[in-house]
């Protein structure tokens, strides 16, 4: 605003000075004008300048560091919070991702300035970067889950196409029972697969159907019926042609369309969606020992299940039996109780209470 | 005794026992009043509905708490009103006389509970539901009672507290807000007041029971 100020003055003064081209006084008055537009300027110039560094400064790269996790965070986030968010981001990652991989990631907030010289002075020049873009606000980088989120992304795209195809991006990393429960048992009552309703029903087959655990040679033909196929392509958009036409004549019950389209890879293989899918992952780091996941996501042979039992060394039907008690109970929604557990504490304070009326009141 | 006692409590508290009962029984058959036959329901009917039911599920805590409120406060009333020369006419000893209006106020606290425990009856037996879904009508009761319990007893002794003790609880809560007032003051983290609400609600906090889940129907 004062910028154009300035430069407003100036052009009002050259446009003096030109019609101040009669009088000898007018010419001076202009001069003055414009000298005082120009010190203006500088004024501002100078003043940019200093904020600018001074936000440069603000913003310079200073490292922190939770265990293998090395995070450069901007300077203007403090101490106190940059510790905070790097250790939150490591607790996401503690027992998912191994350490290996860590000790060779440096997380890099994309505000931050000065990265290269700050990776050259603390050693970090061999690790490859993750760019994190958080603004170098507190409120904005939560407990560190953006930072978890960046690295257990980078980490996917190193996993084969099995885990790639079903992991969720953020490798399930972030869902807790509390919040992403009542989404995921929403998700699995929606009952739009039969596979999906049996699940619900408590059949170990039909979760293991809907979770897409197994390497099944025709996911679309075992996994989805097909009507339920029709169901997913009516109001979805195809970007192609060919895949546009083939959707109408799926909607239009022609099977074959259906299983055509399938093949373009346009329809999800897995009939549950990432919740349930992230829901199991955080079953797995929650239940098996430590190590487990990571063996598992190392793992190149089979399908995801296979994988996930030889890593934790449990059947495969004991893990979805477990999986889906834990989210339909104590994971994602607990019963409805009313035990001696519950009635106890009421009891005790009750018995208390009118202990202490008994004992005093207004007519003693 | 203690017939008597419950005698002129029923007479000082029936019209709101009455109506708390209406309300209870009322409040689980409107979870069903989105219909009954969820058997082979269509995809996503039986979600909207489970979700239903759970929302009206929230209201059952309140009206445990307005059962211990309007119990726990209408027990002492009549005395209160008549300036205790009943009880101190009577030949009992006051901690006698506390517990006897107590035992007959937690007598007319079954009058919602079996309400409720009737209407989340009746609310299972209309409805039919999907595998997967089970109806907990008489865990539901029994949280009923368990919270109007603990309720009723909490407002049952302010009730009847000297001026001394009721100042002291304020003071208490004063002292917890002023103590959290003076510790953002300072710029420190910890607060007292939110510390001391989480050892309240959760287990095995007394008030506990009311923050769980409440729901007819459910997973």
């Amino acid at each position: 605003m004062s910028r154009t100020f300035a430069v407003g003055l100036a052009l009002v003064a050259c446009a003096g000075g030109a019609r101040a081209q009669t009088g000898r006084g007018a010419a001076r008055r202009s001069h003055a004008l414009l000298a005082q537009a120009q010190s203006l300027w500088r004024g501002i110039a100078v003043r940019d300048s200093v904020a600018n560094a001074r936000t440069a400064w603000e913003r310079r790269a200073r490292r922190f560091d939770a265990g293998p996790l090395t995070v450069l965070l901007p300077d203007a986030v403090g101490t106190e919070t940059g510790f905070r968010i790097t250790a939150g981001a490591a607790e996401y990652l503690r027992d998912a991702l191994p350490a290996r991989f860590l000790a060779v990631r440096v997380v890099v907030a994309l505000a931050a300035t000065g990265v290269d010289s700050t990776v050259r002075t603390e050693r970090l020049r061999n690790r490859a970067r993750i760019p994190v873009g958080v603004e170098p606000r507190p409120d904005t980088l939560a407990d560190g889950w953006s930072v978890a989120a960046a690295v257990a992304w980078d980490y996917r795209e190193t996993l084969d196409s099995t885990w790639r195809g079903w992991l969720p991006p953020d490798l399930g990393l972030g869902w807790t029972p509390k919040r992403d429960g009542p989404a995921t048992v929403r998700e699995l009552m929606r009952g739009d697969t039969r596979v999906g309703a049996g699940c619900l029903e408590g059949k170990v087959d039909a979760c293991r159907l809907w979770l897409g655990l197994d390497a099944d040679t025709e996911p679309y033909k075992v996994r989805y019926r097909p009507r339920e196929l029709q169901a997913l392509v009516s109001g979805r958009w195809f970007p192609t042609h060919q895949s546009a036409e083939l959707a109408q004549q799926c909607a239009a019950e022609a099977r074959d369309a259906c299983l055509r389209l399938t093949s373009l890879g346009y329809l999800p293989p897995i009939p549950a969606g990432p919740s349930p899918r992230a829901s199991f992952v955080r079953f797995v780091l929650t239940r098996s020992r430590p190590g487990a996941l990571p063996q598992a996501l190392q793992d190149r042979a089979g399908s995801v299940g296979d994988r996930l039992v030889r890593a934790t060394g449990v059947a495969e039907d004991s893990l979805v039996q477990g999986w889906r008690a834990w989210v339909l109970t104590e994971g994602g929604m607990p019963e409805v109780t009313a035990n001696l557990r519950d009635a106890w504490p009421v009891a005790v304070f009750a018995g208390l209470l009118v202990l202490a009326a008994a004992r005093s009141g207004r007519w003693r | 005794m203690y017939r008597q006692i419950l005698y002129v409590q029923w007479c000082a508290l029936r019209l709101p026992v009455v109506l708390l009962g209406v309300l209870a029984f009322a409040l689980p058959l409107l979870t069903v009043t989105y219909g009954g036959g969820l058997e082979g329901a269509p995809p996503g009917q039986v979600a909207q509905w489970l979700y239903a039911a759970q929302q009206i599920g929230q209201l059952v805590p309140y009206v445990a708490m307005l059962a211990g409120v309007l119990l726990g406060i209408g027990s002492w009333a009549p005395d209160h009103a008549g300036k205790h020369v009943y009880a101190l006419s009577l030949p009992v000893t006051r901690a006698r006389y506390v517990w006897l209006r107590f035992a007959a106020g937690t007598t007319l606290l079954l009058v919602p509970v079996t309400a409720i425990g009737i209407g989340a009856l009746v609310a299972t037996v209309s409805v039919r539901l999907p595998s997967g879904v089970h109806a907990y009508p008489l865990a539901l009761t029994a949280r009923f009672l368990l919270a109007a319990f603990v309720c009723y007893a909490i407002f049952f002794t302010i009730a009847i507290s000297t001026r001394r003790a009721a100042l002291a609880v304020l003071g208490g809560i004063g002292g917890l807000l002023l103590a959290d007032a003076v510790l953002w003051g300072f710029g420190v983290g910890a607060t007292v007041t939110p510390t001391v609400f989480m050892w309240l609600t959760n287990w095995p906090g007394p008030l506990s029971i009311l923050i769980g889940r409440w729901a007819l129907f459910d997973v």
